[in-house]
């Protein structure tokens, strides 16, 4: 506590947020509210939790907080205060002091976080010497003793390493490194762990828990994931729509009776009582997928050396009509290249893909209807729509390729898939760029829809999404299984909701099955690849705040 | 890199062969030749034009005649001159230089000034500077680079300071080598500047919208918050972020450049290509005509070669894929 010399009698936290309010000026006029009346306070060593669905002002805060706001954001009313003064007096020079010097910032995506031309080992040393007086011989031994701090082995590698060359629960690590490398004294962390797979983000966790205790860090940690805040920070606050609705300890909030708290920290809850409704599962495989390969071969031009990549070995699975069936697995472990081979966006090298029995490639081929059996959501839909169509647009655009009956039909088509996933039909107008994610990956599912597939592909269709969005697809995904008798491929690196969605459960770890099992054996597992998914699972869910198992 | 370099300059060369064989089609496919002027003639007889038709090979047909070409460009004549009586190489290689002459340190020039203006003014977008940056650049596009070629002559004219046109003053290569640089160079600053002044805004343009975008993207923003200086944050991390586009454009630079040269040199009477150009297109001078698109083709394939050898340089990712 460094008040005590300011003269204070009350100690002065290191941050307070004093009815912070935020608006940005959007197209056409519009005002939308970030942030209201927003309270916050953070002393020194504490970590404070924000939860919050998307859309809930979270990345304002943190960016409010750095004073980073956008030219089209304005700070309505209210004041950010450091250590008891207030950062929008601060000179220029005294902001990029407090930059990383005090106050440090890691966010959601570590791949767009480090400049993709500029070797990493530089990056961290720029931080380094934009506030300290070192030379540069003494800035590159603290980056590397920083890099040994955060958990590389060969620090001399990464320095000279580009982003590109690393995974991104590595570029994650540096971005990190880059952000303590002036030992500030608060960390802001905005969703440090969405764009990680599972294992990645319980290490990450782990981490920043032990930077945490190590380094007498103060942290405010911003995620839709209560579960890696139960064990992480101090208090809570939950955010909605740019207001704080609940603040606490995790134990004050789960007695929470407000079903905004409920439905964010306990995600699952609102399937309760869709779980296990879906059709009777048959005996007979709609999908049997017979030793399947395939191999990625980089080859140079003029040159003899080829690059193997084994991405698919030996695979076998059978998919009962009727069924979900998850495949989990780490990235880079085949899951995406099995999902692709079944689409058919792959030719495999061997093996058979046999839908209700005949190769699928003979399904294929369309006899005039819009009917195509297999049907795939991709994980991002913000890339996989164009985002200039309206919903109705999309929704209607494989009808119109197969010249599915009239366009008035087509139309009226479109509104009922659109109004069956549980998008207002009044938005069907709308472009795609202007929906949220949760609604995107809505309406994707329209678009599968509508060529009235058997079986469905979701290739980590949820993993961009938040935990209480995740819930609402998930059990909307269950009510349209028992409604039209789908059978579901769920690809994730996650085990959320798996024991209440999937029935059967296939594990993937470098090219080959691993492990097939039932989602309630899932966490009796003892290989190792399995054990390394549940392990993750339970260390980002908190007992009590699961979701999973 | 030797290997990427060798298939860049491979390419470089198909692209040769393939402007050479369309430049003979055109050719084929414009009517009349050399000799239809002279047809016009009355007092030169038909016999004569067929022994020169003969002579200059241009009875023969179409391959005949790009083989002999070939042949000839081999031995590093490239063709002949039909006006001129001699080899096409003798005519072109000086003015070439004197192209050159100008051209290079034109594009170094644009280049140093572009690029620090034009990240700049993606720093200070929205102020009154970078307003101030788009109203000049605007103005300066909508030159056309007759006009400003004529501007500068009007200024050489009317101040006396700088000579008007050509190269060299009369009798100056007796006064001794620091003489005739120092006239030659003084030669130059008109036909440089207005070169400069011909190709500059595009680039700044250019320079600008692409350090602008990457100001937009997340990186840059995690820098800000880091808090590295302004200029580490422009120079340093946005401009490198930046370079790709702007690298190949650098390529498309130096052809804009030669297009506006040649009609600078032809307004200027600087004699490089431009004016044999044109003298050569005027009298259907073929071999000279295809000499002188295919040198500009040579030095366009150079520029991009460089560009491609800045882009390895640059850009570890291109380095990866190599």
């Amino acid at each position: 506590m460094t008040s005590g010399d300011l003269g204070f009698s009350k100690p002065e936290p290191l941050l307070r947020v004093s009815a912070l309010s935020v608006d940005y000026d959007a197209a056409g006029g519009e005002v939308v509210h970030a942030l209201r009346n927003l309270d916050l306070e953070i002393a020194d060593g504490q970590s404070v939790g924000v939860l919050g669905e998307s859309g809930s002002g979270k990345s304002s805060l943190s960016l409010a907080l750095m004073r980073l706001l956008p030219r089209n954001a304005r700070t309505v009313s209210g004041r950010v205060d450091y250590r008891g003064r207030s950062i929008s007096e601060f000179s220029p020079a005294q902001l990029r002091e407090m930059r990383a010097g005090e106050v440090a910032l890691i966010s959601q995506e570590p791949a767009l976080a480090l400049n993709p031309v500029l070797p990493l080992g530089r990056q961290i040393a720029d931080v380094l010497l934009a506030h300290r007086k070192f030379t540069r011989q003494e800035a590159s031994l603290r980056c590397t003793e920083m890099l040994r701090q955060i958990g590389f082995t060969d620090p001399e590698r990464i320095i000279r390493a580009y982003p590109h060359e690393l995974s991104g629960g590595q570029r994650q690590r540096v971005a990190i490194a880059q952000a303590l490398v002036c030992s500030p004294k608060l960390l802001i962390a905005d969703e440090p762990l969405s764009a990680l797979d599972a294992a990645t983000q319980a290490e990450i966790l782990d981490l920043l828990h032990r930077l945490k205790r190590d380094l007498g860090l103060a942290m405010l940690f911003i995620t839709h994931n209560a579960g890696a805040l139960a064990a992480l920070a101090d208090s809570i606050v939950v955010m909605r729509q740019g207001e704080v609705v609940a603040r606490g300890t995790v134990d004050k909030l789960r007695a929470s009776p407000d079903e905004y708290v409920q439905g964010i920290l306990f995600p699952e809850k609102s399937l309760a009582n869709v779980a296990h409704k879906s059709s009777a599962i048959d005996s007979v495989p709609l999908l049997e997928v017979r030793g399947l390969s395939k191999r990625f071969i980089q080859k140079r031009m003029l040159s003899r050396k080829k690059f193997v990549v084994q991405s698919l070995e030996d695979v076998n699975l059978m998919l009962p009509a009727g069924s979900t069936v998850a495949v989990l697995g780490r990235s880079g472990s085949g899951k995406s290249t099995l999902a692709r081979c079944i689409a058919g966006f792959e030719t495999p090298d061997s093996g058979e893909i046999l839908l209700q029995g005949k190769p699928i490639l003979a399904n294929k081929k369309s006899n005039g209807s819009a009917r195509r059996p297999v049907q795939m959501i991709f994980q991002d839909a913000a890339t996989s729509l164009n985002p200039r169509f309206t919903a109705r647009q999309i929704v209607a655009e494989p009808l119109e390729i197969a010249r599915w009956k009239s366009e008035a039909e087509r139309t009226a088509r479109a509104m009922k898939l659109i109004a069956e996933v549980g998008l207002d039909p009044d938005w069907a107008l709308r472009p795609a760029g202007e929906f949220s994610g949760g609604q995107r990956q809505r309406l994707a599912l329209a678009r599968a829809l509508a060529a009235e597939p058997r079986l469905l592909i979701m290739d980590e269709a949820l993993s961009g999404l938040d935990m209480p969005l995740q819930a609402q697809m998930v059990r909307l995904l269950m009510e349209l299984q028992a409604r039209h008798g789908l059978t579901y491929l769920y690809i994730s690196h996650d085990l959320n909701f798996i024991s209440i969605f999937a029935q059967e459960v296939v594990v993937m770890d470098a090219g080959r099955i691993v492990e097939q099992t039932t989602s309630a054996r899932l966490g009796q597992s003892i290989h190792p690849a399995t054990r390394e998914l549940v392990e993750a699972s339970e260390r980002l869910h908190a007992p009590g705040v699961e979701v999973a198992l | 890199m030797i290997r990427y370099l060798a298939r860049r300059a491979g390419h470089g060369l198909l692209m040769l062969f393939g402007v050479s064989i369309l430049l003979f089609l055109l050719f084929q496919a414009a009517p009349g030749d050399f000799l239809s002027e002279i047809k016009v003639n009355s007092q030169i007889s038909p016999e004569t034009i067929a022994k020169l038709r003969l002579q200059y090979g241009l009875d023969q047909p179409l391959p005949v005649r790009y083989w002999q070409w070939v042949k000839s460009s081999a031995k590093g004549e490239f063709g002949y001159s039909f006006a001129y009586n001699t080899p096409a190489s003798t005519l072109l290689w000086p003015r070439a230089r004197n192209t050159l002459l100008l051209s290079v340190p034109a594009l170094l020039i644009s280049w140093l000034i572009a690029v620090p203006l034009g990240v700049l003014a993606a720093g200070w977008k929205g102020r009154w500077a970078d307003r101030l940056f788009s109203g000049g650049t605007s103005a300066l596009l909508a030159l056309p680079d007759v006009l400003i070629a004529l501007l500068a002559l009007l200024i050489a004219l009317k101040s006396g300071i700088f000579p008007v046109g050509g190269m060299t003053s009369v009798n100056v290569q007796d006064q001794g080598t620091g003489a005739w640089l120092r006239d030659l160079v003084w030669h130059m600053v008109l036909p440089v500047a207005a070169l400069v002044i011909g190709s500059l805004a595009l680039i700044m343009r250019h320079v600008r919208a692409s350090v602008r975008e990457v100001m937009e993207s997340s990186y840059m923003r995690a820098a800000e918050g880091h808090g590295l200086p302004r200029m580490k944050l422009l120079f340093g991390y946005a401009l490198p972020a930046a370079a790709n586009p702007l690298i190949s454009l650098f390529g498309l630079s130096v052809a804009v450049l030669l297009s506006v040269s040649l009609l600078i040199e032809v307004v200027m009477s600087w004699p490089g290509m431009g004016p044999l150009l044109l003298e050569a297109i005027l009298a259907r001078d073929l071999f000279l005509v295809i000499g002188a698109v295919m040198l500009s083709t040579v030095f366009l394939i150079v520029g991009n070669l460089l560009g491609d050898v800045l882009l390895y340089a640059f850009d570890p990712r291109i380095r990866r894929q190599t």
